[in-house]
Formats: structure tokens, C-alpha cells, sequence
């Protein structure tokens, strides 16, 4: 809507929000810095969580006399249940996966140019003790949890 | 006056044009509204990838790869305790993950769940010490590789460096951290909040064993308390946009699942890096042993968020400064503390760098 004649309203209002909304953070962290104000902070912060446990524990004692489950028991039966299944896939036979990729990669300028240069010699990898010949990566990786 | 005529006749078409697409915005406003309100939450951590190890609040995955030969050297990421890790791979072509695996990289990731009662006296020890380097052995068996490229994000970074300091013969060959905390002394707000005159840890950790995610959230968004509001209003303007609310969402979600924290960690980080600064005067110990960051020896990758507002640059600054690597380097971008690493500009700015950084290192 930005013309000579007529300034667009709405990014004017959109700048104002921006405008607004900074110096509304910087008053807030000037007063912040009031240890008046941060014990008020503080002791309402308290104040609250502790009122937000009330009511929680409140909610629990109604859950626990009516044979409820609470919405935390739900997900820590759904977490157990999930640990469950991934230890069943574990225990089931280890199926054919695809190979894992080759750790030859190079970085792609180095891979484009052409061999004018014999190449730094890299430091000696050191490699941990590697799985017998012949397992998949699937099967080790079921031996090794 | 035939001139002065000409200019308005040729913005009415341009004025009218805009105020049809404003209408058209407000309808489609109201009807993505009421979309909204009954929209499931949207999906995020596409990638699909293999949970090698789940242990309490902490889970090691492995990214399957997406190329047919990767780098030598994994990549193993810390993700800060406070957060998901899903804010590295929120969407495809939105994700630092699918970013590095189509790089070539082989990568693994910290994550956190939230901590059970029983973890409640979990330290900074316990990561440092515990779950680091369990992970770290752990990538080494499934990858077959003895060495490591530690990345670090925020309080991940501070862990993996704390890790770094204690293990400098370790199998660690090169570490990167984004938005690093060393110098607590300039988190000012947090400070202010931590100020044991208004806030006695001790009992608030006896009293809650696992600090609330609430809490810990409420932290946060009290540096910078009218941003929530404001970022209601900028939803409610862009709801035409299909982009911008999808993107917005998955912020929101990621925010709205900040994880609670052991009260013993929570203590230790109140206590020793926001009170006495001890990271930054050299006076943390972790497992009776002290944390020197000169003792970190590795290739040093920091980048800093130049308008980050929960570890602003001058917190950030010392780690280049303190440790011992000869080659180190400290990368200033433009963005925020999130921003910086998941954001639409991440693509361009940070993503590129890192890849640039590693991809000599991970041979």
C-alpha cells in the first residue's frame, strides 16, 4: 500500500508493534534489576508453584480414592510400554538392513580438483576394535545392546 | 495539472489492489483461525534415525545416513538439558540434521527426556562425567571409529566443553559449540533472578526435587516479557500465511516443551556458574577435579549469536579466549539465540560455516 501519497497503515502498525514490544522488554529488564521487585518476583513465583502443587497433589488425592489414572501415569504407561516394544524388536531375529556407507567421504573441493598436490597424509585413525567378518551392521548392533 | 493528476491515477490501481489483498487477508484470517484452534501439533524430527540408548532423562540417537560414503570422524551433538533436541530438525530444509547428513556426516545426538523423581540429584557431574562419555563410547562401537567430533549447543556446549577440560587425552578431536555460556557474570537478568537475597535455592530444590519445566520456561521468557503477547499478534496477522504460522508453530511447540531439570543440577548451576561465575574464574570442580578450559587442546569452532539475548556475545567471548587450542576460531552471526541454528537464515549463515569448519576435520 506504500506510495508517495498514502504511508501503509498496517506496516506503520507493524513497526509500531515492533517499536512497542522492545521497549517494553528493555523496561522490564531495567525493573528487573530492582531487587525490590525481583523478591516480589520471586515470592510470587513461589506463591504460584507452590499453589500449582496444591492443586495438583488435590487432583491426585481425587484421582487415587476414585480409581483413576492420572494423565502421568497414562504417559509413564505409555513410556513403559514403548521401552517394551523397542526391547521386543531387539530380541526378534536381526533382518538384513542396508550396508552402512563407506567412511571414505572428502570434502567436495578437494573431491572436484584435480591431484596437483600430493595431499597432507592424515593422522593415523584409530579405530576400535572392529566386529568379526561377516556379521551385518544390524547384527552387531543387536549384540552390542 | 494534467502531471500532477498522473502520479494518483497510477497508484489507485496499486492502492486498490492492496486493499482487495488486505480483505482477502482478514477472511482468510478468520477462516485459518478457527482452523487453528482444532489443528493437531505439528510435526517436527522428521529424520529418521535409531535409538541406540535410553537411560533416565538421557537418550542417544544415531541419523540414518542419507549418502553413500560419510566422513571418518562422527559427529556427536549435545543438545542443552532445558530443551529438545528437535529444534536442530524441525522440518525438511529446516533442519541442521538432514543439513549435515546430506553433507556427508555421519551424526548422533544427546537428547533429553524429562528427569524421573529419581534423578533428582542429578549434577553437572553426572553429565560431565556419566553421560558424555558413556554416549561417547557408545557412537564408538556402533561406528566402528575411536574418534569424535563434539558439537555443542548452548548448555550443551558448556557441558561438552566442561567434558572436554576433564578429558583432554579423550577421544574428542575437534569440538564446536554455538552460543556458548562462560562468563555468567553478563547474564545479567538471570543473575538478578538467582540473587540468593530473593531466592533461596536450597529450599526450592529440598521442596520440588525436580524443578517444573514451567519454571524453568518462565525463566526465559522473563528476559524478554512482552514477546509472548507480541508474538500472539504477529500469528493473528500472518494467519494467512501458511508458512509463517507452520514455522511459528513449531517454535511455539518446541517453547512450549522446555523440559524440567534435576533440582541437583539446577542447584549447581544456580549456585556454582550464576552465583560465584565459577566456569569463568576457574574455580568449578567436577568430580573433585577442577575445570580448566586452557586445558582444551582440540580444534575450537565458536559461534556466537550477535543478538542473543539469553547468552549474549561478551558471555560468550571467553571460551576462544581461554582455551589452550592453537587452532581455534570464534564466528560472530547475525541472529538470535535460537535463530542462529534453526532459523530461516541459519541456512545461509551458520549451517554453510560449520560445514566448512568440519569437513577437513572429520578425515
Amino acid at each position: 500500500m506504500a506510495s508517495s501519497l498514502f504511508p501503509d497503515p498496517l506496516q506503520m502498525w507493524r513497526d509500531a508493534l515492533a517499536r512497542l514490544e522492545n521497549d517494553a522488554n528493555a523496561l522490564a529488564a531495567g525493573g528487573m534489576k530492582s531487587p525490590e521487585l525481583m523478591r516480589s518476583l520471586q515470592h510470587a513465583t513461589t506463591v504460584g508453584t507452590g499453589m500449582q502443587q496444591v492443586f495438583e497433589k488435590m487432583v491426585e488425592a481425587y484421582l487415587r480414592r476414585a480409581q483413576l489414572p492420572s494423565r502421568k501415569d497414562l504417559a509413564e504407561v505409555m513410556a513403559a510400554l514403548q521401552r517394551i516394544e523397542e526391547k521386543l524388536d531387539r530380541l526378534l531375529p536381526a533382518q538384513e538392513s542396508a550396508p552402512r556407507p563407506a567412511r571414505t567421504r572428502r570434502p567436495q573441493a578437494a573431491a572436484a580438483a584435480p591431484a596437483a598436490a600430493p595431499e597432507p597424509a592424515p593422522p593415523p585413525a584409530r579405530r576400535a576394535a572392529r566386529a568379526p567378518a561377516g556379521k551385518t551392521a544390524a547384527a552387531r548392533r543387536t549384540s552390542k545392546r | 495539472m494534467a502531471t500532477q493528476a498522473a502520479p494518483a491515477r497510477q497508484d489507485d490501481p496499486a492502492l486498490a489492489e492492496r486493499l482487495r489483498l488486505e480483505v482477502e487477508r482478514a477472511v482468510q484470517r478468520s477462516l485459518k483461525g478457527i482452523e487453528l484452534l482444532g489443528a493437531p501439533p505439528p510435526t517436527v524430527g522428521r529424520t529418521p534415525k535409531t535409538s541406540l540408548h535410553r537411560r533416565g532423562t538421557l537418550e542417544l540417537v544415531h541419523y540414518h545416513a542419507v549418502t553413500d560414503e560419510v566422513y571418518r570422524i562422527p559427529l556427536l551433538i549435545v543438545m542443552a538439558p532445558t530443551n529438545k533436541g528437535y529444534i536442530l530438525d524441525l522440518a525438511p530444509g529446516q533442519s541442521l540434521i538432514e543439513f549435515l547428513l546430506q553433507r556427508g556426516y555421519d551424526v548422533y545426538m544427546i537428547d533429553w527426556h524429562a528427569p524421573s523423581p529419581r534423578e533428582r540429584d542429578l549434577k553437572i557431574d553426572d553429565y560431565a562425567l556419566d553421560f558424555i562419555p558413556d554416549c561417547i563410547r557408545r557412537v564408538q562401537q556402533d561406528s566402528g571409529e575411536e574418534d569424535i567430533n563434539l558439537i555443542g549447543y548452548c548448555a550443551g556446549g558448556m557441558l561438552s566443553v566442561i567434558y572436554q577440560s576433564l578429558h583432554a587425552d579423550g577421544p574428542v578431536r575437534n569440538l564446536a559449540c554455538f552460543t556458548t555460556p562462560v562468563d555468567f557474570s553478563r547474564m545479567e537478568l538471570f543473575r538478578a533472578m538467582a540473587d540468593e537475597k530473593s531466592f533461596d535455592v536450597d529450599r526450592f530444590v529440598e521442596k520440588n526435587g525436580i524443578v517444573p519445566a514451567d519454571f524453568v520456561a518462565g525463566g526465559f521468557e522473563a528476559l524478554r516479557p512482552a514477546s509472548r503477547v507480541a508474538g500472539q499478534i504477529r500469528l493473528w496477522d500472518n494467519l494467512w500465511n501458511d508458512q509463517f504460522v507452520k514455522g511459528f508453530r513449531m517454535m511455539e511447540r518446541w517453547g512450549n516443551e522446555t523440559l524440567p531439570l534435576p533440582g541437583g543440577y539446577f542447584r549447581q548451576t544456580t549456585q556454582e556458574l550464576l552465583r560465584r561465575n565459577a566456569l569463568y574464574e576457574g574455580t568449578l570442580r567436577i568430580g573433585g577435579r577442577p575445570v580448566d578450559l586452557g586445558h582444551i587442546t582440540v580444534p575450537l569452532l565458536h559461534v556466537v549469536a550477535q543478538y542473543d539475548h539469553i547468552v549474549p556475545p561478551a558471555c560468550a567471548a571467553p571460551l576462544v579466549q581461554r582455551v589452550g587450542s592453537a587452532d581455534k576460531e570464534e564466528v560472530v552471526l547475525p541472529g538470535g539465540h535460537v535463530s542462529i541454528a534453526a532459523g530461516p537464515n541459519a541456512v545461509k549463515r551458520m549451517w554453510p560455516k560449520l560445514d566448512a569448519w568440519l569437513e577437513g576435520r572429520s578425515l
